[in-house]
């Protein structure tokens, strides 16, 4: 009896509690986008600072991708999964072309985009999905996406994180919401706003979510995409952009069906 | 709120579920039939994870079916029981396992003999002589227990069901209704619990009360 | 061995749980082809593997990182949720009516969701649960309908379209799938509406009411429901039925979409604004109160 009164000491229990390895892919890097439509343009935006947690990581990184000469797609979540995820769009467009010898439609690069994030509807891109650019039928238009492939075409919407400080403001200056006119005065219709209004808004909705929000700050790039024949003037007639703005026409991708493409930078405050 | 019975008397198999399906504390449906005729003389009350009940059944069905066409004859009470027990038992060892309780009852051609048997969703078969699955065990197995005997004719058994049922509706908080059948010599009878003497009907018209086998007799070179 | 009848058949989507496929190299040479461009769907119509983590319990991951069965709210991942729909049959065909409302936690994510999902012509199908697996699973059940028509020529049943859906759903049964939907349409047997949920459930009945403010729309539709409705009558019940759910209900709202099916197929009766129509319906009980007792219960008071 007496020879097992003391365990043997390699039978201790163990010092320490068990690890518990989970697997954690995901990151959330801040940062917010939107995309409004017009009658015969779009005007998609995202700000460039990418953060995780309290530390910027840099105060320039993509958010807003130039798809074909008439779509523009922003993603914005887990930086890594948003990138992998455009990569993974380039490419198909890519096949796309090879096979048919045009670009896809805007409809379709939706349909696919919802495919392709359902595709891993179990292990999902943490990715919130804005696709704008014109329609066939030449009508500027913008589709959103959840990280699982729901979507839906709308003529704005904001997500990331100022999504919620934005949208509301969007509601009511886009969709007129919770707006009278004045009596006498002929009532509201939403979706025709005139492209200066509209990047108005997108200005003044980025530079108020930086005032508010820790993780929006540091530039914007606001994609303007207009139907082929569509004057320019609006855009790039005098005293349309502030001083500080920059803006540039992007060369055509594919063989040019006439749409133009332009890039509007603006800085945005760095603190 | 799930719940069966299953009786067997001198001739005959009583088999009774409740009609209701839903949702968390939604009742979606009151009239769903959750007996299923597997063969001339063959039938299950099924129960269980909802999806799993009917896929599992009409596999079961559909097997028996396979058997029945192949063999000219169907497979009886005693192997019907052993097979659909081992498939369940099959399935509690995979990783997706079926989860649903049955009530086997049928009738013996051969040896002109009922039987009824308790399968659970581990795979456990017991042969008895009266059983329930669901809340009605809680409530009604000491009603069996109590005014059950052996040999009794058709309408002591209704009576004895009609116990149960009644002790059913009586203490449990959810309100039940049933579907019933009767399986003798002559097949399958449907059973109108509400009627003071369903047995009278099915003597008077048993084509009228018949429940339609799916497998019905292949003739052979007619 | 039966290669022509397994043509025939439709192609059932596989779970590739033990595929260890690079998402980049598709095995499917059809991705480079003419097909190119079609997501994940193979040059069959089946559904190639779907993407799972390697991990132990696949479930447990996705309900670690998404709000999707709700026990986990604080989840990055939001998927849209929250919803009221309903669909009754008649003497006048089918009703089909639905919010609009879709929630990621207690943001209102969109007021404008299109919740009945047009399956074809003759084929509804509603949306409750998760936003994508309604939306990418009832399209798919579109496809799979437009090759039975192709091969029998002739449409398919409701019964039969609905079980296509519900074996997809039950083969996914456990890993993580959320939707509660009715599909509902007329074929030879007259109207037809069948609930198919993400556990695999499929139920065939008169009337039906799915979501979260399911039990609220039951409450109106259920005591004002007849057989022998009129079709401004039944198309009032929906619309009523739904504005009763997004008053009790935060999950529901915004816009109600009602449909109606025939003989001929289905008709979109129209968008009704759920706020709007509470109004509306509370100064028209209020005139029949008054209208019903002239002036008796007003003096009574004064005196």
């Amino acid at each position: 009896m007496a020879l097992y009164a003391q365990p043997p000491t390699s039978y201790s229990v163990p010092t320490t509690a068990p690890i518990e390895h989970r697997f954690n892919p995901y990151s959330d890097n801040g940062g917010t986008i939107l995309a409004i439509a017009g009658k015969d343009f779009s005007v998609i935006a995202g700000d460039t600072r990418q953060s995780e947690g309290y530390s910027i990581q840099t105060r320039y990184a993509r958010k807003v991708w130039q798809l074909t000469d008439k779509v523009v797609l922003a993603t914005n979540g887990f930086a890594a999964d948003g990138n992998n995820f455009v990569k993974r769009v380039k490419q198909r467009l890519e096949w796309y072309e090879h096979a048919h010898h045009k670009p896809m439609g805007l409809k379709s690069i939706a349909r696919m985009i919802q495919t392709i994030l359902y595709g891993k509807r179990f292990f999902p891109y943490y990715v919130y999905n804005i696709l704008g650019g014109i329609e066939e039928d030449g009508s500027g238009a913008v589709y959103s996406f959840d990280p699982v492939g729901s979507y839906e075409r709308e003529a704005c919407r904001a997500a990331g994180a100022a999504q919620s400080l934005i949208q509301p403001f969007l509601d009511n200056q886009v969709y007129f919401k919770n707006q009278q006119p004045a009596p006498g005065s002929a009532p509201f219709v939403p979706g025709n706003l005139p492209l200066s209004t509209i990047l108005s808004l997108v200005v003044d909705s980025f530079t108020s979510a930086t005032e508010r929000h820790i993780e929006v700050g540091d530039g914007m790039e606001i994609y303007v995409v207009m139907n082929r024949g569509r004057n320019t003037d609006d855009l790039l007639g005098p005293g349309i952009l502030a001083e500080s703005m920059h803006v540039e026409e992007l060369g055509a991708l594919g063989e040019g069906g006439g749409e133009k493409t332009f890039l509007v930078t603006s800085p945005l405050k760095r603190d | 709120m799930e719940c069966s019975f299953g009786i067997t008397g001198k001739d005959y198999v009583l088999i009774a579920a409740d009609t209701s399906a839903g949702r968390s504390i939604v009742r979606m449906k009151s009239d769903e039939n959750k007996i299923k005729t597997l063969g001339p003389h063959l039938a299950m009350a099924y129960g269980g994870e909802p999806g799993d009940t009917n896929n599992f059944a009409e596999y079961i069905e559909r097997n028996l079916r396979l058997y029945h066409i192949r063999n000219h004859f169907p497979l009886l009470p005693p192997s019907a029981s052993a097979w659909i027990r081992r498939t369940l038992a099959e399935s509690i060892r995979s990783r997706k396992p079926y989860a649903v309780n049955l009530l086997l009852g049928g009738y013996d051609t051969t040896t002109d003999l009922p039987h009824l048997y308790w399968i659970d969703y581990l795979g456990t078969k017991a042969i008895v002589p009266y059983a329930a699955h669901g809340m009605g065990v809680y409530v009604s197995l000491s009603t069996m227990d109590k005014w059950w005997y052996e040999g009794m004719d058709k309408r002591e058994g209704i009576e004895v069901l009609k116990k149960c049922v009644d002790e059913v509706e009586k203490r449990l908080t959810v309100a039940l209704k049933f579907n019933c059948i009767l399986i003798d010599k002559n097949g399958i009878h449907k059973i109108d619990l509400s009627e003071q003497d369903p047995i009278a009907k099915v003597e008077a018209s048993p084509e009228e009360t018949a429940v339609e086998a799916p497998n019905p007799p292949i003739e052979v070179g007619a | 061995m039966n290669s022509v009848l397994s043509q025939l058949q439709p192609p059932a989507p596989h779970l590739g749980l033990d595929q260890e496929e690079d998402e980049f190299t598709s095995s499917d040479p059809s991705a480079w082809g003419s097909m190119g461009g079609f997501g994940n769907l193979a040059r069959n119509g089946g559904v190639q593997g779907m993407s799972i983590p390697r991990v132990n319990d696949p479930t447990a991951f996705l309900d670690l990182h998404t709000d999707n069965m709700s026990s986990n709210p604080e989840a990055k991942i939001k998927i849209a949720h929250g919803t009221t729909t309903l669909a009754f049959r008649f003497q006048g065909g089918i009703i089909v009516a639905v919010d609009s409302r879709a929630t990621a936690g207690s943001y209102i994510a969109s007021g404008t969701v299109k919740k009945v999902i047009e399956i074809n012509k003759f084929l509804l199908g509603t949306m409750a649960g998760g936003a994508a697996d309604c939306q990418y699973w009832e399209t798919y059940l579109g496809m799979q309908c437009r090759l039975y028509e192709l091969r029998n020529k002739e449409r398919i049943s409701v019964a039969a379209a609905s079980k296509i859906l519900s074996n997809i759903v039950y083969q996914y049964k456990g890993m993580g799938l959320s939707m509660g939907t009715m599909v509902c349409g007329w074929d030879k047997t007259g109207p037809c509406i069948f609930y198919v949920d993400d556990d695999g459930q499929r139920l065939k009945g008169d009337l039906f009411s799915v979501g979260s403010g399911s039990t609220f729309a039951y409450g109106v539709l259920d005591q004002g429901y007849r057989w022998d409705l009129t079709d401004e009558e039944a198309q009032e019940l929906g619309r009523r039925s739904i504005v009763a759910a997004g008053h009790r209900d935060a999950y529901s709202g915004n816009t109600s979409n009602v449909f109606h099916v025939r003989e001929n197929g289905w008709e979109f009766i129209g968008n009704y604004d759920v706020n709007e129509l509470w109004y509306e319906y509370e100064v028209k009980k209020k005139a029949a109160r008054e209208a019903a007792a002239p002036a008796a219960s007003p003096m009574a008071v004064e005196a």
